[in-house]
């Protein structure tokens, strides 16, 4: 360890941090006619690198057929500022570190298993959810979206039912 | 006004710079609130932490109540936004996966890419998974999109589909809102697992913008239904006074003089539909269905400054209701063609009366109508169509905002 240790800083206070994002999420709206996102990248990351892999994947499947260049999207710039942004904060606060979070009842590689097979479930649910907590729950309760509040719904409200489910992942 | 980039306010160029800078700023947010760690966002469902819900619910409520205030004021055109449609089925599938990845792998998507670049290993793991779903889906996407696409119910308002208002709705949500980050601080205060999770700044002072926010959500209630005024509405007693104003209408023989005199001091402002408008229409007039007269992507085509802009159509109703609504919207230096098209025709090719002259006036008059004749018949006019680069269609239209997650 370094020998001048450096405090991590303390959390933004939640309220804070909640106005400041949504009057980005405003500014966006109204910066460019939409809201923010993060699977979005994913889906075009993914039928850009299936692409690349096999010409025929678009035969394979609809999902993969696209006309323009699938990396030049909005979604993708995005994304790419939140990996500066995040490194920015992580770094100017000092939480760089590599460390798993985790319940303290549970094996690191428990914790790695469930966290590929949740992110693959939230990987096919933002597709079908047509975005995830930020594109269609977040954004979507920004501009009045039905369907973005039902899909909040679902998630939080499923969340909830497994908890007790799960619970030793986390307590 | 808003939003800028649909509009072409500022270049599309410009769209992907501003989402990188979006993005840096939403991920600098999101891990300053702690969305980086897995165990704090899991709280949010085990009652240690709940910083999940006040961030969401706060940065909700106040996007939601600065798109109703921009909107209202005129300041953001819905019709321009992206809102996420709404297919119920697939909408509730979705969120309903979506909810065993959130209590499996801790993170959502946007949580979860903010947790890797800050080395959080598990959070890692959990992005490597979301390619994994989302090439699962895509390979069997074909099998999958008859619940993709069923009951599809448009890009719905959940206002409307709750039968509310709209400020009425906010008024709820934050009462909701506020509700919850009461009974979910007493559970949190209660709960004594993992206090260490929770070291984030605890003044006061930076709870006043989100206060300031509701405060700014329950005035909602209290403006009256309908805008009272966009930015430029004229009141009804000006606009009953420029409709009365007979000096509105330009008759045929002065549209007629500024085309064959190339004098290029109007706007020919077509309100018919597009066959119509393919059929006939003056040399340099553009297309603007009636109903599409506001648009944004017709704002600066149609209504051009030191430019008069007259609408013209068959008889006279078609441009009457244009030249209303955009009067009302306080568009300036707006004409109409008097007795419209068929007024035109008849006067300019029509038969000059052989009736005796009475005054020079009228002799210069009928002079200028058989020259108008000449020139719209016999050819004149098709020989400088070819050479004219004016466009002759209406532009191609402004696209509305793409989105999706």
């Amino acid at each position: 360890m370094n020998k001048n240790y450096k405090e991590i800083k303390p959390y933004m206070n939640p309220y804070l941090a909640g106005f400041l994002l949504g009057v980005l999420l405003l500014l966006t709206i109204f910066i460019s006619g939409r809201g923010l996102g993060a699977s979005g990248a994913v889906k075009s990351a993914v039928i850009a690198a299936a692409n690349v892999i096999n010409k025929n994947a678009p035969q394979v499947s609809d999902f993969f057929r696209t006309q323009e260049n699938p990396l030049k999207s909005w979604l993708v710039f995005e994304v790419v500022g939140v990996i500066f942004g995040a490194f920015l904060s992580g770094f100017i606060s000092n939480r760089l570190t590599w460390k798993i979070d985790k319940g303290p009842g549970i094996k690191n590689y428990t914790r790695i298993i469930f966290a590929v097979v949740g992110g693959a479930l939230f990987g096919i649910g933002s597709q079908f959810g047509r975005g995830c907590t930020s594109g269609a729950a977040l954004s979507g309760m920004a501009v009045f979206s039905a369907g973005g509040f039902l899909t909040m719904m679902a998630i939080f409200g499923t969340g909830y039912v497994l908890a007790y489910f799960f619970r030793k992942l986390w307590l | 006004m808003g939003p800028l980039i649909p509009q072409n306010i500022i270049s599309g160029d410009l769209n992907f710079f501003f989402a990188f800078l979006i993005g840096v700023a939403f991920g600098y947010i999101l891990e300053q609130a702690g969305f980086s760690s897995s165990r704090k966002l899991a709280g949010v469902f085990y009652g240690y932490d709940f910083v999940v819900l006040k961030v969401f619910f706060t940065a909700g409520i106040t996007a939601a109540t600065g798109v109703f205030f921009f909107s209202y004021l005129g300041w953001l055109d819905m019709d321009m936004v992206y809102v996420n449609p709404l297919y119920v089925n697939s909408a509730i599938v979705g969120g309903v996966i979506m909810g065993f990845g959130f209590i499996m792998g801790g993170f959502c998507p946007g949580t979860g890419i903010v947790g890797a670049v800050i080395g959080k290993i598990d959070a890692i793991f959990f992005v490597i998974g979301i390619f994994i779903g989302v090439f699962i889906f895509g390979y069997f996407f074909n099998s999958f999109e008859p619940v993709y696409h069923a009951n599809y119910k448009g890009s719905m308002f959940v206002h409307d589909a709750l039968g509310m208002s709209q400020p009425w709705f906010l008024f709820v949500l934050v009462i909701v809102a506020i509700a919850a980050f009461i009974i979910t601080q007493k559970i949190q205060d209660k709960s004594t697992r993992f206090k260490e999770l929770i070291s984030n700044t605890q003044s006061l002072k930076a709870t006043w913008p989100a206060a300031f926010i509701i405060i700014l959500a329950f005035i909602a209630i209290l403006l009256p239904k309908e805008r009272v005024s966009y930015l430029s509405e004229i009141s009804s007693v000006k606009l009953t006074e420029e409709i009365r104003n007979p000096k509105r209408k330009l008759p045929p023989e002065r549209i007629a003089y500024s085309i064959i005199h190339n004098l290029n001091d109007i706007v020919l402002v077509d309100v018919r539909s597009p066959q119509e408008y393919s059929d006939f229409h003056f040399p340099g007039a553009i297309n603007v269905p009636v109903n599409q007269i506001l648009k944004p992507e017709f704002k600066d085509i149609a209504f051009v400054e030191n430019k008069k802009t007259v609408f013209y159509s068959n008889g006279g109703q078609l441009s009457e209701i244009a030249w209303l609504a955009s009067a009302r919207a306080g568009k300036k230096n707006i004409y109409i063609l008097a007795g419209g098209l068929n007024n035109f025709i008849k006067v300019i090719f029509g038969d000059v009366p052989k009736s005796e002259v009475k005054d020079i006036m009228e002799l210069s008059d009928r002079k200028f109508i058989e020259s108008a004749k000449r020139f719209f018949i016999e050819g004149e006019l098709s020989k400088r169509q070819i050479i004219s680069s004016k466009p002759l269609s209406s532009p191609e239209t402004t696209k509305k905002a793409k989105g999706g997650c």
